[in-house]
């Protein structure tokens, strides 16, 4: 097997911050004693990377992915554990190892900001030493993709964000590297400005090669992107594996969805609906039921025979609903 | 090998340049920079003096006449644009906001970077000190001392330049620690002032004090130099030596605070 790209191996992280009680007294007691409080970001952390995979690193708000994608750019050290990136330790930032890696950050800006995106890039090729060949070809390239050709002489605090985050791509890419960090890249982003980040991304993979980390709350990103997920809840690893695979964790279920022609009255034929989760709509003519593949058939077909069904529809369980159920029951994931 | 030595003065020369474009991107405030100092001068200290001589050009205190005392305080503005310029609030800034996640990611160190933004700045004050030089003088109000005297006082102002920039620079890396570290520049700044001369020459301090301060960096600050400009020159030797060792007693101490703080650092924010 090939000699993975990126290898985590029990990493853990820590953080030391110090409890103060409100008020002015807090304040005068807090000068004196402090009160340290250790919290536990990143707990026993295991997995490897290999060549080209894609991977989306999901959880909830606080639950240890930037701190994650913080350690393995080197930005931060971890506490223990063992953490190897392209044969590195991130943390010692060997200037080779920081040529070969790339992180965008979607709620912080890397470009200057009072000056144009093209100055920044200048500054950057210098920085990777990239050749002015491959500097021009890749602005080209990369400007036509995105679309952004004509704003790279503007400066970055006049563009608006999704095109401020096009050029944060392009920067990031400029180097050509072999591990990419993608935290967060469409946050805020309207649903245009999201594809075309996406469709750019795949494109560039598919050219490259490269492994790419991708972090965020749209599940239409990780749909689109990524091949392997990884859960993190409260520092720890949940789940770990194929797209498909998570789309069935709770199950194999289906959401099927029924419209009626008139609405049903609540109470009336609720033996139906009951025992599938039911979720209707506000005036009542449409319902949507979790059920598995086996009852599928009989059930849809007791419906259409007894209510006035005009439409009818199944599909997978969408991955936002897993999320969001495994995220309020997260002990679902222990249960595999 | 000469090819990494290229690439490294050529990433130097980037950032030069693209702190010049940062530099000068507000006209407006590039322009009050360039007079903000002056009138400050102008009005300030002239005022100050021309109320303590009161219109009485036979006067003399510690051996300055009113002449001689507003040349003093325009060296004084000269040195200062060139040896004291620099602030560090984009050093402490860049750590306090998260902001150098980003140097730690690029192949061009953090120290690089804030060190070739200083040598742009210094080149763009070394600029307006030109030009306020040779406009003073050519208006009259400064005699300029000759070349090689004029040699001697700029090399000797650059070289405390470069003491000034560490002395900032450990100021801002401070930033790992404290929350706020203006208080401790402003404070820094004030006691500059006084102690080196920037406000009233030495030579109006008690001696016992000035044999003191002989020893800290203070009066090679300003005052010092300010005596070579004035062809009064005197401790350029213990002056080097002194402020030598104290460059080199600060870069050491930066150097292990960065290393240290670099542990702390959690890139809040980012």
């Amino acid at each position: 097997m090939q000699e993975p790209l990126i290898s985590v191996k029990n990493l853990s992280k820590h953080f030391v911050s110090y409890k103060k009680n409100p008020g002015v007294m807090g304040s005068f007691t807090s000068f004196f004693k402090r009160n340290p409080v250790t919290k536990e970001a990143v707990k026993d952390f295991t997995f490897d990377v290999q060549k080209g995979e894609i991977i989306g690193l999901l959880g909830p708000n606080g639950a240890g992915k930037t701190t994650l994608m913080k350690m393995f750019t080197g930005i931060i050290v971890p506490s223990s554990g063992e953490l190897k990136i392209l044969g590195s330790n991130p943390w010692e930032r060997d200037k080779n190892f920081r040529k070969k890696i790339a992180l965008v950050m979607g709620q912080k800006s890397q470009l200057w900001w009072d000056i144009p995106a093209m100055d920044s890039f200048l500054l950057l090729q210098k920085y990777y030493e990239v050749s002015d060949q491959d500097f021009n070809h890749r602005i080209e390239k990369m400007g036509e993709l995105l679309g952004v050709t004509e704003l790279l002489h503007i400066h970055v605090r006049k563009l608006s964000l999704g095109e401020r985050m096009k050029m944060e791509l392009m920067a990031s890419l400029l180097h050509n590297p072999e591990v990419i960090f993608l935290d967060e890249p469409t946050i805020g982003l309207d649903l245009v400005a999201q594809d075309n980040i996406r469709e750019f991304i795949k494109d560039y993979h598919r050219k490259n090669n490269c492994a790419i980390i991708i972090t965020s709350h749209y599940m239409q990103d990780v749909q689109a992107l990524c091949d392997r997920l990884i859960l993190i809840f409260d520092g720890k690893k949940g789940y770990d594996g194929t797209l498909d695979n998570f789309e069935n964790i709770l199950g194999n279920e289906k959401v099927v969805s029924f419209t009626f022609s008139q609405a049903i009255q609540e109470g009336k034929e609720d033996r139906l609906f009951n025992n599938y989760k039911p979720r209707w709509s506000e005036d009542r003519t449409q319902v949507e039921l979790r059920v598995c593949e086996e009852e599928l058939r009989e059930l849809s077909s007791t419906i259409i025979k007894d209510l006035p069904v005009t439409d009818f529809a199944t599909d997978k369980m969408p991955i936002e609903r897993v999320m969001k159920e495994l995220m309020n029951n997260p002990e679902l994931l222990n249960a595999q | 090998m000469p090819s990494e030595l290229n690439a490294n003065i050529q990433k130097w020369w980037i950032t030069i340049k693209v702190s010049w474009v940062k530099h000068t991107a507000y006209r407006l405030n590039f322009f009050l920079q360039i007079i903000g100092p002056s009138l400050v001068f102008f009005f300030v200290k002239y005022n100050l003096w021309s109320s303590i001589y009161a219109g009485d050009s036979a006067l003399t205190i510690k051996g300055f006449s009113f002449q001689q005392m507003i040349t003093y305080h325009m060296w004084a503005f000269i040195v200062a644009l060139v040896a004291q310029g620099h602030g560090s609030w984009n050093l402490s800034d860049d750590i306090r906001m998260g902001r150098i996640s980003s140097y730690l990611i690029y192949p061009f160190n953090f120290w690089e970077f804030h060190t070739a933004s200083w040598l742009s700045f210094q080149a763009i004050q070394i600029g307006i000190a030109s030009f306020t030089l040779f406009s003073v003088s050519f208006l009259g109000f400064l005699n300029l001392p000759s070349l090689e005297v004029m040699g001697v006082g700029i090399a000797y102002t650059l070289f405390i330049s470069l003491f000034w920039f560490t002395m900032q620079y450990f100021t801002g890396v401070l930033a790992f620690w404290l929350e706020e570290t203006w208080i401790l520049r402003v404070m820094l700044n004030i006691i500059t002032y006084f102690l080196s001369g920037a406000i009233i020459p030495l030579d109006l301090y008690p001696q016992w004090l000035v044999n003191v301060l002989n020893y800290t960096p203070f009066p090679y600050l300003t005052y010092y130099p300010i005596k070579i400009f004035m062809g009064q020159g005197s401790h350029l030797t213990q002056g080097l030596f002194i402020i030598l060792g104290w460059t080199l007693v600060f870069a050491y101490i930066n150097h292990r605070i960065w290393k240290k703080g670099i542990r702390l650092y959690t890139a809040a924010g980012m």
